[in-house]
C-alpha cells in the first residue's frame, strides 16, 4: 500500500469522513474548508494520526503549512520524512 | 471618582444597563426594578475597578498587585506529567493580572486570543516597557492556531483558552446549561487535551481586595483519547466548565464581564 493510499484509508476511517471512501478523494483536493471538509480541530486529529501511523512528528508551522495542503502535499512530506 | 463615573453610565446610558441585562437577569431572577439597578451599578463599578487596575498593571507592571494563586502545587504536579498543561478560564476578573502571575509556574504561556487591528486593551504587555508574560496564539491564523497549540503543548508548556466565548466562529461549540438556560460554549480546550493527554485546569482569577487579586483553580478536568468528529463526545466536558463558572460567579457574582447575550441560541456555523 502507497502512503498515498495508506494516508486515504486513514482520513476515511479515523476522521470519520462519512459518505467517502478512500477512491473518492482526489489527491490534490485541499484537506481542509472546500475539498474534504476538514476543520482546525481535524488538524489537531491528524497530526496526531500521522505520530500514530508514520512516527513522524510535525515539527513546525512552515511543515505544517505546506504538508497539510492536500493528501499529495502530505504524502510527498510524509515520504520526504521517511526517506530522507 | 470612579463611583460617579459608574453611576454616570448606569443611569445615563441605557445600553450599558442593556447589555449587562442578560446575565444580571439570570443570575439574579426577578429582581425588582430598583434592586436591578443597582446590580447594574455593582456590576458596572466592579468593571470600572478592572479597568483602573488593568492601566496600572500596564504601566506600572505586576509588582503593584498583590496576587495570591491557589492551588500553585496542584499546577505543577500537572505540568510534570509533560504533557503541557491547558488552563480554561472565562471572562472574569482581570485575567491580565492573571496571566502575569502564572510565569512562576516555569514553563512558557501562550494565550490564544484574536488580534485585532488598534486593540491595545488586549495586547496591552507588547506596549509596555518590559517583556510580555505570555506569548499570543491568533485563532484566525492558519488551521486556527491549532498546530502552534499542539507544539507549545507537546513542548511541556502552558497554553491557556478562554471557554466561555468562541474565538473565530468556526461553530465548535456545544451547547451546555449555564445559569438555568442553553449557551454555546467551545470545546476546543477539550478535544486538545483528548488528542495530546493535556490535563485541563479550569481557572478563575478574581479581585480579592484594593490591589490584590486571587487566582483559583477551579476544576482539573481529564479528557480520555476520542475519536471521531463528533462534538456531542465533548459535551460532558464543557458542562464541567460551565459547572464551574457557575459556582464562580455565584460566590463572585459581579465579577463577570460578558456584556452581551450569551444565551441567544445559535446553531453553529458548518
Amino acid at each position: 500500500m502507497t502512503t498515498t493510499e495508506k494516508l486515504k484509508k486513514i482520513l476515511v476511517e479515523e476522521l470519520n469522513l462519512e459518505e467517502l471512501t478512500p477512491a473518492d478523494i482526489d489527491d490534490d483536493a485541499p484537506l481542509f474548508g472546500e475539498g474534504l471538509g476538514l476543520d482546525s480541530l481535524d488538524a489537531v486529529e491528524l497530526v496526531v494520526l500521522i505520530q500514530k501511523h508514520f512516527g513522524l512528528e510535525i515539527k513546525d508551522m512552515d511543515e505544517g503549512r505546506t504538508a497539510f495542503q492536500s493528501v499529495r502535499a502530505l504524502s510527498a512530506y510524509i515520504d520526504g520524512r521517511l526517506n530522507g | 471618582m470612579l463611583f460617579f463615573v459608574a453611576l454616570y453610565y448606569v443611569l445615563f446610558r441605557p445600553s450599558i444597563r442593556e447589555r449587562s441585562r442578560h446575565y444580571l437577569t439570570r443570575r439574579f431572577p426577578g429582581r425588582p426594578g430598583l434592586a436591578r439597578l443597582l446590580d447594574t451599578f455593582r456590576i458596572s463599578f466592579e468593571m470600572g475597578k478592572i479597568l483602573v487596575d488593568r492601566a496600572v498593571l500596564g504601566i506600572l507592571g505586576p509588582g503593584e498587585f498583590k496576587i495570591s494563586l491557589s492551588g500553585r502545587k496542584q499546577l505543577q504536579a500537572l505540568l510534570a506529567e509533560g504533557r503541557g498543561l491547558i488552563l480554561v478560564t472565562a471572562h472574569v476578573g482581570c485575567w491580565q493580572v492573571a496571566m502575569s502571575s502564572l510565569g512562576a509556574l516555569g514553563p512558557p504561556i501562550s494565550l490564544l486570543i484574536h488580534r485585532e487591528e488598534g486593540d491595545v486593551d488586549r495586547h496591552f504587555f507588547e506596549h509596555g516597557a518590559g517583556p510580555a508574560p505570555y506569548a499570543t496564539i491568533d485563532p484566525a491564523g492558519f488551521l486556527g492556531g491549532t498546530l502552534e497549540m499542539l507544539q507549545r503543548l507537546k513542548r511541556g508548556e502552558v497554553l491557556c483558552i478562554m471557554g466561555d466565548r468562541v474565538m473565530g466562529g468556526d461553530g465548535s461549540t456545544v451547547a451546555v446549561d449555564f445559569l438555568g438556560s442553553a449557551v454555546r460554549l467551545p470545546f476546543s480546550p477539550y478535544k486538545l487535551a483528548s488528542a495530546t493527554g493535556a490535563p485541563v485546569a479550569v481557572i478563575f482569577p478574581y479581585k480579592s481586595g484594593p490591589g490584590s487579586y486571587a487566582l483559583q483553580v477551579a476544576k482539573i478536568i481529564r479528557v480520555p483519547g476520542i475519536s471521531g468528529k463528533s462534538p456531542e463526545s465533548f459535551h460532558p466536558f464543557a458542562a464541567q466548565f460551565a459547572v464551574a463558572l457557575e459556582a464562580f460567579v455565584a460566590e463572585h457574582p459581579y465579577q463577570f464581564f460578558n456584556f452581551f447575550n450569551m444565551w441567544e441560541y445559535m446553531e453553529p456555523k458548518r
